[in-house]
C-alpha cells in the first residue's frame, strides 16, 4: 500500500505530465515520483525552465488534485496500488511508438469495482464512430457474448462501436470499463453520457487524466494505447482506413496482445481499415467463440472442446439413435417412415428428429427429414476410413488367402 | 282510418335497424314509394298490389303514399312487400284497429298473394328484438330461424291471406315451417277460411332449435396413415392455429381438411346464433335445420372472386365465403391459384375477426372468425419434392408459386405439414388402427377447456389468437424449455415470428397432453410441426 505523501506526488505528477509523454515513466522507476517532480520544477527536463511544463508543475499540489477527485466522486489510482491493473506494466517494457510512451502515472477511476479484478479477464470492442448498422449490431451481440462468459468489455465510449459495446454488454448484466481521454467525469460525447454513467455505475470509467481535463487529439492516442494495455486482446469490429481504433488495434500488436478484427462486406470504406489489418497479423474473427479461442488461457476459456476423436452420434439416447439410423443420407423420409424403420412411435419420432436437428444431426425439408451436414460428414470420414482399413488388411492377407477362404467368403 | 303504420327491418350487413312503414291513403288513384328504397323494393308496388287483389281484398282506388322511415336508412330487399301490404289493408280499414301496433312484418309476395321466405331472418328478428319489438310475422319457411330469438311472439304464414285472417282474429294460431310446403302448392289466391287452418300446425313460440348434426362431416378415420398430418389437424383444432398443407396432388390434403370441422366443439349459444344471422342473409340455411349448431365449413373455388370471398353485392350485401366460415373451417384449396388480391383481403379477417364491406352509403360488417386452412401443391404440376414422380417445373416456377403465399396470410399460419400420398405398406398397416373424429375431438374440447380457463379474463379464449408480445410475457414455458429455439434463433434457422409461433403451437401441445405448462418436449414439437418453417 502506498503512504498518502508518496499519492500526493503521484497525483500532481499525473495531472501536470501530458498522458504518454516517454521517458517520463521510467525517471520515475530509476529517481522515485518526488525526485522527478522536483527535476520539473527545477527545469531539468525536456524543455528547460521556460516551458509550459515548468510552469504547471510548480503549481501542481497534490492535496488539491486528491480533494477534487475526492469530491468528483472517483478515486486516484497510481502504480504500487492493489488494484492497478497489471497489464499496463507492458507499457513501461516496450518502447514508444508514434512518440507516444509509458505506462500512466495514476487513473483516475469512477465505480465502486476493483479495476484490476475487472480487466483480468478482459477483451477491448473498439471501432468506428459512424458505424454501420452491421457494424453496431456485430458489436454488440460480441459484446453480449463476451459479457456472458464472464468477460469484462472495455471500450472507449465514442459514438458507434464503442457504444454499441458498452450497451451490449450492459444488456447482458455484464459490467464494462470505459477508457476516456478527458477527465473521468466529463462525459465526452455528450450524447453518450447516459451510457458512460451506466458503465461507471455497473463497472468503471477509467481516465489517464485529472477531472476536468478536456480531450485533445494526442490524448485520444495516448488513451488508445491505455485500451490496448489493460485488455488481452483487441477487437476491432469497423473502422475505416484512417480509423483511431486502428490505433488500438496496432498498439495491441506493439504489446504483444491479441489483435482481432470482423471483416465486413468488400464495398464497404467502413470496413476498408479492419480489411487492411486483416491482411497482417490480426486475426479474423466472426463472433465471441473466435474471440475467446484467441484471448482465453489454455484449458481455463477454451471454447466448449470439440466432441472427441468419437463420432457425432456416440452417447445419443437409445431412441433417438434409433431415429438417427432410420435417417437417410439422400432423398428423404416421413416422420411415419422413420417411425416404421426405427420402431420408435411417432410423437417421440417427432421430438427426437427435432433434438437431432439442434446438433446438426438432422435436417427438415418440405418434404420430411434426412441426414445433417455433421451425420453425413461424419458418416463418410468413417466410409473412408473402413475403406482404407480394408484396402490395408487385403494386402496383409493376400497369404491367408491362399492358405483357404475365410468363412463366408468368396 | 287513411292512415297506418307498421315495421319492418332494413339490414346492413348483419346489422338491423328497425324501420316504420308508413302507409297514407287519400287523393287522385296513384302509388307512391318514398324513404330511399332500392329496385327491389320500388317494384313493390306492383306485386303487392296484385298479391292484395289475388287475397280476395279490395284495392283503395285512392293515392297512396308510403313512407318508410327514418328515411336515411338505404332500404333493400324485397321483405318489405309484406309490410306494405298489411299497412295498406290496415289504412284502407279492414283490418281490426291497432291490431298492427308494434308489429314487425317481413316477407316477400308473390302476384298470387303468397308469402315468401327471404334472406336475413335471423338477424332481422334479432334486431326487432332489440329494439322491443315482441311480435313478428314472417314467411312459415323462415319461422324455425325466427323462432331462434328468446321472448318473441313469431307467426309464421304462407299467405297475404293467413295473415290477413291472422290480424283479423279468424285464424287462432299461426302456421308452422311443416304446413309451408303444402299451402305453397295449394291453389293461389285462396280465401281465407277455417279450410287452411288445416295446414297450419301449432307451434309452441320458443320452439327447440334443431341441434342435429345435418350435413354428414367425413370421419378422420377414413384417412389412412398420415399420422404427422393428423396430428397436426388436431393441433390446429385444439388451438385454432392456422393450418397449411403442402403436398403433391392426389395425397390427401383436401381430404384432411374437410375432416378439420368434424374435430370443432359444438357452436356455443351466442356463436350459433352469430352463424345463423350468417347464414341467413347468405340464403344457405337449411329450412329444417334453422339453427347452425357445428363449426360451419366453406371451401371457395380459386377463381372465386373477391366479393365471393368477403362479401359484396349493391343492393343486400351478401356475406362471403369468409364470413360463412365465421367460427367455422374456411379451406382455400390450391391456394396459390387464388388471385393475389383475393389473398390479401383474407388480412382483415384475419387480424380483427371482422370483415367490413364498404359501399358509398354504409358500410356493412360481418364477423369472420375462421379457422384458415391453406392446401397447396408444392409447385404448378405438384410433384416436387415428392418421391414418386419427377418434378418438371424450372427452378424459378417452384419459387415464385410458393411465393405467392407469401406474406400477410402466410404469417398468420402457425401450423405447416407435409402430405404425402399413403405407401402401400401405410395403406396396409394403416387401416386397423385409425382414430375416429370423435376420438380426437375429445381431447380437442379438452385443451380447449384447458384454454379457455387459463385465458379467461383476456380478450382470447384460444392459442392461435394470442399475440406473440403477450404469449412471450405472460404465458413462459418451463424454465429452460425454449433453449433449442433460442439455439436455433442464434443459427437463423428461426426468426423473431417463428419463436413466437413455436411457443404458441407448444401451448396447445401443452393442453392437448393435459400439462399444465409446455416443457421441452413440447417445444421440439411444435418446431417438428414447422410452426417456425413460415418465416
Amino acid at each position: 500500500m502506498i503512504g498518502q505523501r508518496e499519492r500526493r506526488t503521484w497525483a500532481a505528477l499525473a495531472s501536470v505530465v501530458e498522458p504518454g509523454t516517454p521517458g517520463i515513466r521510467q525517471a520515475v522507476a530509476e529517481h522515485g515520483p518526488g525526485t522527478v517532480l522536483a527535476a520539473l520544477r527545477e527545469g531539468r527536463w525536456e524543455g528547460g525552465t521556460g516551458s509550459a511544463l515548468r510552469r504547471r508543475a510548480l503549481s501542481a499540489d497534490g492535496s488539491r488534485v486528491l480533494e477534487s477527485t475526492r469530491r468528483a466522486g472517483m478515486r486516484f489510482s497510481c502504480p504500487g496500488d492493489d488494484d492497478w491493473p497489471a497489464g499496463l506494466e507492458t507499457l513501461d517494457v516496450v518502447g514508444p511508438k508514434d512518440e507516444i510512451g509509458g505506462g500512466p502515472l495514476g487513473l483516475w477511476v469512477g465505480g465502486a469495482a476493483d479495476l484490476a479484478e475487472l480487466v483480468e479477464r478482459s477483451v477491448a470492442v473498439v471501432g468506428a464512430r459512424a458505424a454501420t448498422a452491421y457494424g453496431t449490431q456485430v458489436a454488440a451481440d460480441l459484446a453480449a457474448g463476451l459479457g456472458d462468459r464472464g468477460w469484462t468489455v472495455v471500450s472507449g465510449g465514442a459514438y458507434g462501436i464503442d457504444a454499441a459495446a458498452h450497451r451490449g454488454a450492459l444488456a447482458v448484466g455484464s459490467p464494462t470499463v470505459a477508457v476516456l481521454a478527458c477527465g473521468a467525469d466529463v462525459a465526452y460525447p455528450r450524447g453518450n453520457a447516459g451510457l458512460i454513467s451506466r458503465a461507471r455505475v455497473e463497472g468503471a470509467v477509467v481516465a489517464e487524466l485529472p477531472p476536468g481535463s478536456h480531450p485533445t487529439r494526442m490524448r485520444f492516442l495516448a488513451r488508445n494505447r491505455l485500451i490496448a494495455a489493460l485488455t488481452r486482446g483487441t477487437v476491432v469490429v469497423e473502422a475505416a482506413a484512417r480509423s483511431g481504433a486502428l490505433s488500438t488495434l496496432r498498439w495491441a500488436h506493439h504489446l504483444g496482445r491479441q489483435g482481432m478484427a470482423v471483416p465486413g462486406p468488400v464495398t464497404s470504406a467502413l470496413s476498408a481499415g479492419t480489411h487492411q489489418a486483416l491482411r497482417g497479423e490480426t486475426a479474423l474473427v466472426t463472433g465471441v467463440g473466435d474471440v475467446l479461442d484467441l484471448v482465453g488461457k489454455l484449458g481455463i476459456d477454451a471454447a466448449p472442446a470439440p466432441r472427441g476423436p468419437g463420432r457425432p452420434w456416440d452417447e445419443l439416447p437409445p431412441a433417438r439413435l434409433a431415429v438417427l439410423e432410420a435417417l437417410p443420407a439422400r432423398g428423404l423420409r416421413t416422420v411415419e417412415d422413420v417411425s416404421r424403420r426405427s420402431g420408435v412411435g411417432e410423437s417421440d419420432v417427432r421430438v427426437e428428429l427435432v433434438e437431432l436437428e439442434l446438433v446438426g444431426l438432422a435436417e427438415a425439408a418440405p418434404a420430411g427429414w434426412r441426414l445433417g451436414q455433421r451425420a453425413r460428414a461424419a458418416r463418410s470420414a468413417d466410409r473412408h476410413a473402413a475403406r482404407a482399413a480394408a484396402e490395408a488388411a487385403d494386402g496383409r492377407s493376400i497369404g491367408a488367402v491362399d492358405g483357404g477362404a475365410p468363412p463366408g467368403g468368396a | 282510418m287513411r292512415l297506418a303504420t307498421c315495421g319492418c327491418v332494413a339490414l346492413v350487413g348483419v346489422q338491423g335497424h328497425l324501420v316504420q312503414v308508413e302507409v297514407h291513403i287519400g287523393g287522385m288513384p296513384g302509388f307512391v314509394l318514398v324513404g330511399l328504397p332500392d329496385t327491389a323494393l320500388a317494384e313493390a308496388r306492383d306485386r303487392v298490389r296484385a298479391a292484395v287483389l289475388c287475397s280476395g281484398e279490395p284495392w283503395p282506388q285512392q293515392r297512396i303514399t308510403v313512407n318508410l322511415s327514418p328515411a336515411s336508412i338505404p332500404k333493400r330487399g324485397t321483405h318489405f312487400d309484406l309490410p306494405v301490404a298489411v299497412a295498406v289493408l290496415a289504412a284502407d280499414g279492414r283490418l281490426p284497429a291497432g291490431v298492427i301496433d308494434g308489429l314487425v312484418l317481413l316477407g316477400e309476395l308473390g302476384l298470387d298473394g303468397a308469402l315468401r321466405p327471404v334472406r336475413g331472418v335471423l338477424p332481422a328478428v334479432l334486431a326487432a328484438h332489440d329494439a322491443g319489438v315482441r311480435r313478428v310475422v314472417v314467411p312459415a319457411a323462415n319461422a324455425g330461424e325466427a323462432r331462434l330469438v328468446p321472448d318473441m311472439q313469431v307467426l309464421g304464414a304462407t299467405s297475404l291471406a293467413q295473415v290477413v285472417a291472422l290480424l283479423r282474429g279468424e285464424l287462432l294460431t299461426d302456421c308452422a315451417s311443416t304446413g309451408a310446403v303444402d299451402d305453397r302448392a295449394a291453389p293461389v289466391g285462396a280465401p281465407p277460411g277455417p279450410g287452411v287452418a288445416a295446414g297450419c300446425r301449432a307451434a309452441t313460440p320458443a320452439a327447440c332449435p334443431s341441434t342435429g348434426d345435418g350435413r354428414a362431416v367425413p370421419d378422420l378415420a377414413d384417412v389412412i396413415g398420415q399420422g404427422n398430418a393428423r396430428r397436426a389437424v388436431e393441433v390446429a383444432a385444439a388451438g385454432h392455429h392456422h393450418l397449411l398443407l403442402t403436398g403433391p396432388p392426389g395425397g390427401g390434403k383436401t381430404m384432411l381438411a374437410r375432416r378439420l370441422p368434424g374435430l370443432l366443439p359444438d357452436l356455443r349459444r351466442h356463436e350459433a346464433l352469430e352463424v345463423t344471422a350468417i347464414h341467413s342473409l347468405a340464403g344457405i340455411l337449411p329450412e329444417d335445420r334453422p339453427l347452425v349448431t357445428r363449426p360451419p365449413f366453406a371451401d371457395p373455388h380459386h377463381s372465386a372472386s373477391r366479393a365471393a370471398i368477403v362479401g359484396g353485392g349493391s343492393r343486400l350485401v351478401r356475406p362471403g365465403a369468409a364470413a360463412c366460415a365465421h367460427r367455422g373451417v374456411l379451406l382455400l384449396d390450391e391456394a396459390p391459384e387464388f388471385g393475389p388480391h383475393v389473398l390479401d383481403c383474407l388480412r382483415q379477417p384475419l387480424e380483427h375477426g371482422e370483415i367490413v364491406v364498404d359501399r358509398a352509403e354504409f358500410s356493412a360488417r360481418f364477423p369472420a372468425r375462421f379457422l384458415l386452412v391453406l392446401a397447396s401443391n408444392p409447385c404448378p404440376c405438384g410433384h416436387h419434392g415428392g418421391s414418386a414422380t419427377v418434378c418438371e417445373c424450372t427452378p424459378d416456377a417452384v419459387r415464385r408459386y410458393t411465393r405467392r403465399l407469401s406474406g400477410p396470410v402466410r404469417d398468420r399460419v402457425d401450423v405447416t405439414v407435409w402430405v404425402k400420398a399413403p405407401s402401400l405398406v401405410e395403406m396396409r398397416a394403416g387401416t386397423a388402427r385409425s382414430e375416429s373424429s370423435g376420438d380426437v375431438a375429445i381431447r380437442v374440447a379438452e385443451a380447449r377447456e384447458r384454454q379457455a380457463r387459463r385465458l379467461a379474463g383476456t380478450p382470447w379464449s384460444v392459442n392461435g389468437d394470442v399475440p406473440g408480445p403477450t404469449m412471450r410475457r405472460h404465458f413462459a414455458p418451463q424454465p429452460g424449455s425454449m433453449e433449442p429455439v433460442e439455439r436455433f434463433l442464434a443459427t437463423g434457422a428461426l426468426s423473431a415470428r417463428g419463436a413466437d409461433r413455436v411457443l404458441r403451437v407448444a401451448w396447445t401441445l401443452a393442453d392437448l397432453a393435459g400439462r399444465d405448462r409446455p416443457g421441452r418436449r413440447e417445444v421440439l414439437e411444435a418446431h417438428g410441426l414447422r410452426a417456425g418453417l413460415a418465416a
